[in-house]
C-alpha cells in the first residue's frame, strides 16, 4: 500500500525538494506550508509519516509536534538546521521520532524516511486480541494501543516500539545499544541521547513516580528492564 | 582660607530660606537636564543669598577640577567674571571634603569692591564620594554669615543629588546602548546563519536530487532543479558581497570610482533590468530631463537595486513610483511604494547596520545590511538618503545627490557614443 507522507515547510523550495524525491520513490505526498494546515491534515487525512520543519512563522515545529502528539502517534521526523543541536533534542522531547538536519542530501532524506516507516510498521506475529498486562499498564498488541489504568495513552511510534521490546522481554535487561539498534536502526547504535530522551518521555507518560519507575527500570551502565511484578 | 566645621546647630533657617530650598528641590526633581536645573537653582537662590558668581567644578579625567557650569549674575556685571572663579577654594573643599571659606581683602579694597572677595566652596557629596564642588563668589562683602553658609550647604546637597541623578541616567543610557548593540549582533548572527544556510541547503538538496542514480528525472524537472541551484548560487553570491561591502565600509576601505554619470539614463536602465528580474514589480518612472552627477555608476546601481528588492520583499504587489528631479546644484531621486509602511519608531534605526524591523516575517529574507550599505554609498557621494513612511499608505526613500553644474565635462557614463 502506498504510504502517505505529509511535508510541512514554509519554504516552497524545500517542499518541492522533498516532494520530488518522495514522489519518485512512490510515496503519496501531502503538503502544508504552516502549522495550522499541518494539524488539520494530520487529523483529517491520517498520513503515515510527517516531515516537520522547525523554523516556521506563527506555529513553530515544536508546538505542532506537541499538538499532534495529543491526538496521534503518527511518526514524525523533525527537520532542523545545522548548528541548532539543541533543537534536535527538543524535537525528540516533544515526541518526534527522528530528525534530519538541513542541509541534507536527497538520499539521506529517503533513508531516514524508510527507516522511520520501517520502525513504525506493526510487528508481525502478534495474535489478534492479545493484550499484555503489567501492573496498571495494558498494551493492546493487535491495535498497538496503550492504556494506563484503563485510560488510553498516546505514544509515538518509536516510544511504542521501545515499550514493546521491553514488554516482550519482561525480566530481561535489554542493553541500550540493542534497543537503539532494534528500534532506530544500526546507524543509531551510539546515539544514547536519543534513547534517553525517549525513555524519559515514556516514563512521563507511564510512570506514577518518575523517581521510582515500576515499568521501565534502568540498569546502570547496561540498559533497561521491565521487571517481573510480584503482585 | 578656613575650613568651616561644626556649624552652630542652633542656626535656624528663615521662612523665606525654607521657601527657596523647597523651590530648589522641586526644580531638581522636575528637571531632566542638569544645566537647566542649575539655572533654576541660581534663580531661586539669588533672592535669599547674595552672590556674584556661582560655579560647579567637576573632576575630569586625571582628577583635576574643571568648571562644568558657571554663571555671573554679579552686581558689577561681567567685571567679576574676569577676576576670580574660586579655583583654589574648590580644590580645598574637594580634597578636605568639607565646606571651605576664603576671605581676601587685597590692597585698595576700600575703593574697588573687586579686591574684597569672599568665596565659599561646598563639596558635592554622594555618600562618601565627592562628586565635585559648588562655589559661590561674593565681591565687596559682606562676609557669609553662619546662616548663609548653612543655607548654601542645603543647596550643595541638592546640587549633589542632581549630579548623582544625572550620572545614574548616563550610566543607564550607556548600559542600554551596550545591551542594544549586543542584541543586534546576536540577532545578526542568527539571521546571517539562516541566510547563508538556506541557499546552501537548496543547492545541496537539488544537486543530490539530480545525482540520484536510482531515478531518471524528465527534462522539465532537471531544468527546474538546475534553475533553482543557479538562482540560489546567485543569492549566496549576493549575500557574501553584501557582507564584504559592509565590512569594507566599516573598515573604510571601499573606494568609489567617481566619474560623470547621466543619472536619468542609469535609472532607466535599472528599472528595465529590475522589472525583468521581478515579474511582480511594476515601476512608474518619472524622469523629465538630463541629470548629470559625479558618481560611481556601479554603486549607484547597487543602491537602486537594493531599494527595488526591498519594495518587492516588503511591499509585494505594490507599484513603485520612481522620480528624478533636479534643482541648480542638487538632484533628488524618490522611490515610493504603496505597501504596508513602517512603524515610526523603527524608521530612525532603518539605516543602522544589522537593524531589521522586528516582527518581520521570518520568511522574508534579509540581513539588515542593505540599507546600511545604501546609506554609506550615498554618503560617499556627499549625498543623503532618508525615509518617510505611513502605516498602510506606503514608504518613500529619498536620495539627494550633488549635481554637476558645468556641462563641459567628459562624456558621461550611461550616454551612448554618437557618430
Amino acid at each position: 500500500m502506498t504510504k502517505k507522507i505529509l511535508i510541512v515547510d514554509d519554504e516552497p523550495r524545500y517542499v518541492r525538494l522533498m516532494e520530488a524525491n518522495l514522489t519518485s520513490d512512490h510515496y503519496e505526498v501531502l503538503t502544508a506550508s504552516n502549522g495550522e494546515q499541518a494539524l488539520e491534515i494530520v487529523a483529517n487525512q491520517r498520513p503515515d509519516l510527517v516531515l516537520l520543519d522547525i523554523m516556521m512563522p506563527i506555529l513553530d515545529g515544536f508546538t505542532v509536534c506537541e499538538r499532534i502528539r495529543k491526538f496521534s502517534s503518527v511518526p514524525i521526523i523533525v527537520v532542523t538546521v545545522k548548528g541548532e543541536e539543541q533543537d534536535r533534542v527538543k524535537g525528540l522531547d516533544m515526541g518526534a521520532d527522528d530528525y534530519i538536519i538541513k542541509p541534507f542530501s536527497a538520499t539521506e532524506l529517503l533513508a531516514r524516511v524508510r527507516a522511520v516507516l520501517r520502525r513504525a510498521a506493526k510487528p508481525a506475529n502478534i495474535p489478534a486480541q492479545s493484550v499484555f498486562h503489567h501492573g496498571a499498564l495494558d498494551i493492546d498488541l493487535a491495535k498497538a494501543e496503550v492504556f494506563l489504568k484503563g485510560k488510553m495513552v498516546y505514544l509515538s511510534a518509536t516510544e511504542y516500539r521501545i515499550l514493546l521490546q521491553l514488554a516482550q522481554n519482561v525480566g530481561t535487561v535489554i542493553p541500550s545499544e540493542q534497543l537503539l539498534r532494534d528500534v532506530w536502526g544500526a546507524e543509531y547504535q551510539k546515539d544514547k541521547e536519543i534513547l534517553w530522551v525517549s525513555i524519559s518521555r515514556l516514563r512521563q507518560k507511564l510512570e506514577e513516580d518518575q523517581n521510582d519507575p515500576r515499568h521501565i527500570v534502568t540498569r546502570s551502565g547496561v540498559g533497561y528492564i521491565m521487571p517481573v511484578l510480584n503482585d | 582660607m578656613t575650613i568651616v566645621d561644626d556649624l552652630n546647630e542652633s542656626v535656624v533657617l528663615k521662612p523665606e530660606d525654607l521657601k527657596a530650598v523647597y523651590a530648589i528641590s522641586l526644580a531638581i526633581a522636575q528637571s531632566e537636564n542638569i544645566d537647566s536645573a542649575l539655572d533654576l537653582i541660581v534663580i531661586h537662590t539669588r533672592p535669599v543669598f547674595i552672590f556674584d558668581n556661582m560655579v560647579v567644578y567637576l573632576p575630569q579625567e586625571g582628577s583635576s577640577l574643571t568648571p562644568s557650569y558657571a554663571r555671573v549674575i554679579g552686581r558689577g556685571k561681567c567685571a567679576e567674571g574676569e577676576i576670580e572663579w574660586g579655583g583654589v577654594i574648590a580644590t580645598e573643599a574637594f580634597s578636605s571634603k568639607q565646606t571651605s571659606l576664603c576671605h581676601e581683602k587685597l590692597e585698595g579694597w576700600e575703593s574697588n569692591r573687586l579686591f574684597w572677595r569672599d568665596f565659599l566652596g561646598l563639596p558635592l557629596k554622594a555618600g562618601e564620594e565627592v562628586l565635585g564642588v559648588l562655589v559661590f563668589g561674593r565681591f565687596g562683602g559682606p562676609p557669609y554669615t553662619p546662616e548663609q553658609i548653612r543655607l548654601a550647604e542645603f543647596i550643595a546637597a541638592q546640587t549633589a543629588q542632581l549630579i548623582e541623578n544625572h550620572h545614574l541616567v548616563e550610566r543607564v543610557a550607556k548600559l542600554e546602548a551596550e545591551r542594544w548593540l549586543r542584541r543586534m549582533q546576536d540577532e545578526f548572527i542568527t539571521t546571517i546563519s539562516h541566510e547563508l544556510r538556506t541557499p546552501i541547503g537548496f543547492i545541496k538538496g537539488y544537486a543530490t536530487t539530480l545525482l540520484r542514480d536510482d531515478t531518471k528525472w524528465d527534462d522539465e524537472s532537471r531544468r527546474e532543479f538546475l534553475t533553482i541551484i543557479d538562482e540560489e548560487a546567485d543569492r549566496l553570491h549576493e549575500l557574501i558581497e553584501d557582507l564584504l561591502d559592509s565590512s569594507r565600509l566599516k573598515a573604510g576601505t571601499m573606494f568609489m570610482q567617481m566619474q560623470p554619470v547621466r543619472l536619468d539614463l542609469i535609472l532607466r536602465e535599472i528599472v528595465v533590468r529590475s522589472t525583468a528580474r521581478y515579474a511582480s514589480l511594476a515601476v512608474q518612472l518619472k524622469v523629465d530631463h538630463e541629470v548629470l552627477v559625479m558618481a560611481d555608476p556601479v554603486r549607484i546601481t547597487q543602491v537602486m537595486d537594493n531599494l527595488f528588492t526591498n519594495a518587492v520583499k516588503y511591499a509585494p504587489n505594490s507599484p513603485v513610483m520612481v522620480s528624478l528631479v533636479n534643482s541648480t546644484d542638487t538632484c533628488q531621486i524618490t522611490v515610493a511604494d504603496r505597501g504596508p509602511g513602517i512603524l515610526q519608531q523603527h524608521l530612525e534605526h532603518l539605516f543602522e547596520r544589522f537593524y531589521r524591523v522586528p516582527d518581520t516575517s521570518i520568511t522574508v529574507r534579509g540581513t539588515g545590511l542593505g540599507l546600511y550599505i545604501c546609506q554609506q554609498i550615498i554618503q560617499g557621494h556627499q549625498g543623503e538618503i532618508s525615509v518617510s513612511s505611513e502605516l498602510s499608505k506606503g514608504t518613500t526613500f529619498t536620495i539627494q545627490l550633488p549635481c554637476i553644474k558645468n556641462k563641459e565635462m567628459a562624456l558621461p557614463v550611461g550616454e551612448e557614443l554618437e557618430g
